[in-house]
């Protein structure tokens, strides 16, 4: 399998005479993050849809591990872990319970209760928190269960959608803490974000999008933060 | 995978107050009408069996009589009420119970239960066929509408698809699951259902294989009931909401146990016209008196019979027969009664069939009018069954006329007064009726058990439809 897990050649995707997508073209190799950052409606949710084959390119191709999403929608799946900006879990069950659905339903039905336990501590979460029902879960304890499939599902590539909007300060650092750990084991992660100091904090990588363009791509670690927000106002201001 | 599904679904299911609460009436419901249905069909059989043995104590016990005296006073037979009838009491209220077996006439049977019930029972009978037929449906429905929407509209659809689980595997974990909890139900109802079969003590007669028929009524009620689930799974995938899903299926649901049963007694009442109860019995008459096709009025019916027996024996006059004539004529009027009736009843059961199969083609509008078709043929209270019972009290009554008469010709002579006793009355031998065996009532169910499977198919082929276009409507 190729080393570059996540692909995207000239991709588009129109509704209509609205251009959602315009030949996108990007890669996340295995182990790094690539943050995408833009505005509502830049074309971030659409890019992550279209890798998860929730919605069919108008043209181009999404790739996962290298095979085309359209042409093996379950089989590319497989490889993915997708975390939302509000992971939605079952209330009427506890998060251990939830967890143990997910895993199983991604085909990982042998974890012992002990192990999927360990997952959800590793993601953060606390002990007593794993036999309580998500019903009464705060944002950031459901983020956990969403990290902790990933984990649990042994994903290669994790897509991410403004995950730590709402959060606070101190569970979007747990949060990013966790993605840093999947990304040393080699996880390909694409984070769609507003959020440019989790981006320069956590990024290999960050694209700028607007209106359904990437306008640059930048390297974080060359950049101070107060460079990073001005080249983006620019961006956004043209 | 699939039981992953199943396992959640209950785990939701069971936790959730709604399909607790509701689950729990229903089978309080259904444990209730089947019990109350035992106890209606015990009370109804102690009434007709002790009116059966009264009547035939009085059949017995009449004294000295002439022979056909006695055949106007007749016996009264009472139809035995099927074991099953605490499943679904079908027709049994609406056909009559009891017919008096005499001279001359076959009785339409009478003593209909609902003459004697006002008006809205029609409504608020509680029967355990009413319970499976219209409330578990709606049960089912309540359980299901959300099954896909709610994923959709709470956003665990596209977690649950973005981790690579194929949506028709889904969707048959979900109707797997929904089954299931179901069964959570429906096990314990049918235990209350076999303590109450139990209870009756099966084979007294009214029907054949109690045992397989009650097995074949909970095979059929779940396929039934397969349907509903199927079709909530597919409406809930197809719809754009949960409350659209919830409307188009409540509205599904009363048009098919509602306004579906009126429509068709109203479609095959026009179709398949009956005469009217005067009407019948005016046309009946007719022809006894005045013959039919070739068969010429009663005066010269008499008039050929009498020539033709003086002519066999040469004599001139029925004094001088060896035997009573009176007995011949009686029993030659009966043999062509028979023919009359055979003719009208005859006709008006052919009606009644089609009527039967008209309602259960018309299951391919409405399923509720196939499983009620297939439900109480199972039970052994269907037209078919009763029509059948009332062919053997008509074979016992022209068996009762034929001895009579008999006796009369033999032992009578014409101008003396002839009385017989008891040992004539004891010659006439009890009524024993034998029920159908289950493979005789689902010979008349063939179109019903068709309309069934079609919309287990047809639900089946719409889930999956539904499902298939879940990747892309999230």
């Amino acid at each position: 399998m190729t080393d570059i897990m996540l692909k995207a050649e000239n991709l588009c995707r129109t509704y209509g005479d609205h251009a959602a997508l315009v030949d996108l073209n990007l890669e996340v190799p295995r182990g790094s993050v690539y943050c995408l950052l833009g505005a509502n409606g830049a074309g971030k949710s659409t890019t992550i849809s279209l890798f998860l084959n929730f919605i069919a390119p108008t043209s181009g191709r999404a790739l996962v591990g290298g095979v085309d999403v359209t042409r093996d929608p379950l089989g590319t799946k497989r490889h993915l872990a997708y975390i939302p900006e509000q992971v939605m879990l079952y209330p009427h069950l506890t998060g251990l319970e939830n967890l143990k659905f997910f895993a199983a339903l991604a085909g990982f039905d042998a974890y012992s209760m002990e192990e999927l336990s360990a997952f959800l501590t590793r993601s953060g979460l606390e002990p007593d928190a794993h036999h309580r029902r998500v019903g009464g879960y705060s944002k950031g304890m459901r983020q956990k269960v969403g990290i902790a499939v990933a984990l649990a599902k042994q994903a290669d590539a994790l897509l991410l959608d403004e995950p730590t909007s709402g959060l606070d300060p101190e569970a979007s650092n747990t949060f990013s803490q966790s993605l840093r750990e999947l990304r040393a084991e080699g996880v390909a992660i694409l984070m769609a974000t507003h959020d440019l100091f989790r981006a320069k904090e956590v990024g290999d990588r960050i694209g700028i999008m607007r209106k359904g363009r990437l306008r640059a791509e930048l390297d974080p670690s060359t950049l101070q933060i107060t460079d990073l927000e001005q080249l983006y106002l620019n961006q956004m201001q043209d | 995978m699939t039981l992953a599904i199943i396992r959640k679904e209950i785990l939701e299911l069971t936790r959730d107050g709604r399909f607790r609460w509701g689950g729990f009436i229903v089978l309080v419901l259904l444990s209730l009408s089947l019990l109350g249905g035992w106890f209606h069909r015990h009370q109804v059989e102690e009434a007709h069996t002790a009116a059966q043995a009264m009547s035939w104590s009085q059949w017995i016990e009449q004294g000295d009589k002439n022979p056909h005296s006695a055949a106007h006073f007749g016996v009264h037979v009472f139809r035995p009420t099927s074991a099953l009838s605490f499943v679904d009491q079908g027709v049994d209220g609406y056909v009559g119970s009891t017919t008096l077996l005499e001279a001359h006439y076959q009785n339409p049977f009478s003593f209909r239960a609902v003459q004697d019930a006002p008006g809205l029972a029609r409504f608020a009978d509680l029967t355990a066929a009413t319970t499976l037929q219209l409330l578990i449906p709606l049960l089912i429905l309540l359980m299901t509408y959300q099954a896909v929407s709610g994923e959709r509209e709470r956003g665990t659809l596209r977690q649950l698809l973005s981790l690579g689980v194929s949506p028709v595997r889904l969707g048959a974990g979900k109707a797997l699951g929904v089954s299931v909890g179901l069964l959570l139900l429906l096990v314990p109802a049918a235990m209350v259902g076999a303590l109450a079969l139990f209870m009756a003590g099966p084979g007294d007669g009214a029907v054949g294989n109690e045992v397989l028929r009650f097995a074949l009524l909970a095979l059929a009620y779940l396929g039934y009931f397969m349907v509903f689930v199927l079709l909530a799974l597919a409406v809930s995938a197809l719809a754009p909401s949960s409350r659209v899903a919830l409307g188009i299926l409540l509205g599904l649901w009363a048009l098919n146990g509602l306004v579906a049963p009126r429509v068709a007694s109203d479609i095959a009442r026009m179709a398949i016209p009956l005469p009217s109860g005067l009407a019948f019995q005016a046309a009946v008459s007719h022809d006894l008196a005045n013959g039919f096709d070739d068969h010429p009025p009663q005066a010269a019916r008499q008039a050929i019979l009498r020539d033709s027996v003086l002519a066999a024996y040469g004599v001139a006059l029925p004094e001088e027969l060896p035997f009573n004539f009176a007995g011949l004529r009686f029993q030659s009027g009966e043999e062509f009664a028979n023919l009359v009736f055979d003719r009208h009843f005859g006709s008006l059961k052919d009606q009644m069939a089609a009527q039967g199969h008209l309602h259960q083609l018309l299951g391919f509008v409405a399923p509720h009018l196939a499983i009620r078709s297939l439900s109480m043929a199972l039970a052994g209270t269907d037209p078919w069954h009763h029509a059948r019972y009332a062919d053997a009290a008509e074979e016992q009554r022209r068996l009762m006329q034929q001895i009579l008469n008999e006796d009369i010709m033999v032992n009578s002579r014409a101008g003396e007064t002839y009385l017989a006793s008891a040992d004539l009355w004891s010659r006439i031998p009890p009524l024993e009726y034998a029920g159908p065996p289950v493979t005789w009532a689902l010979e008349s169910q063939q179109r019903a058990i068709l309309v069934l499977l079609f919309w287990l198919a047809l639900a089946g082929l719409m889930m999956r439809r539904g499902l298939q276009t879940l990747g892309r409507r999230i």
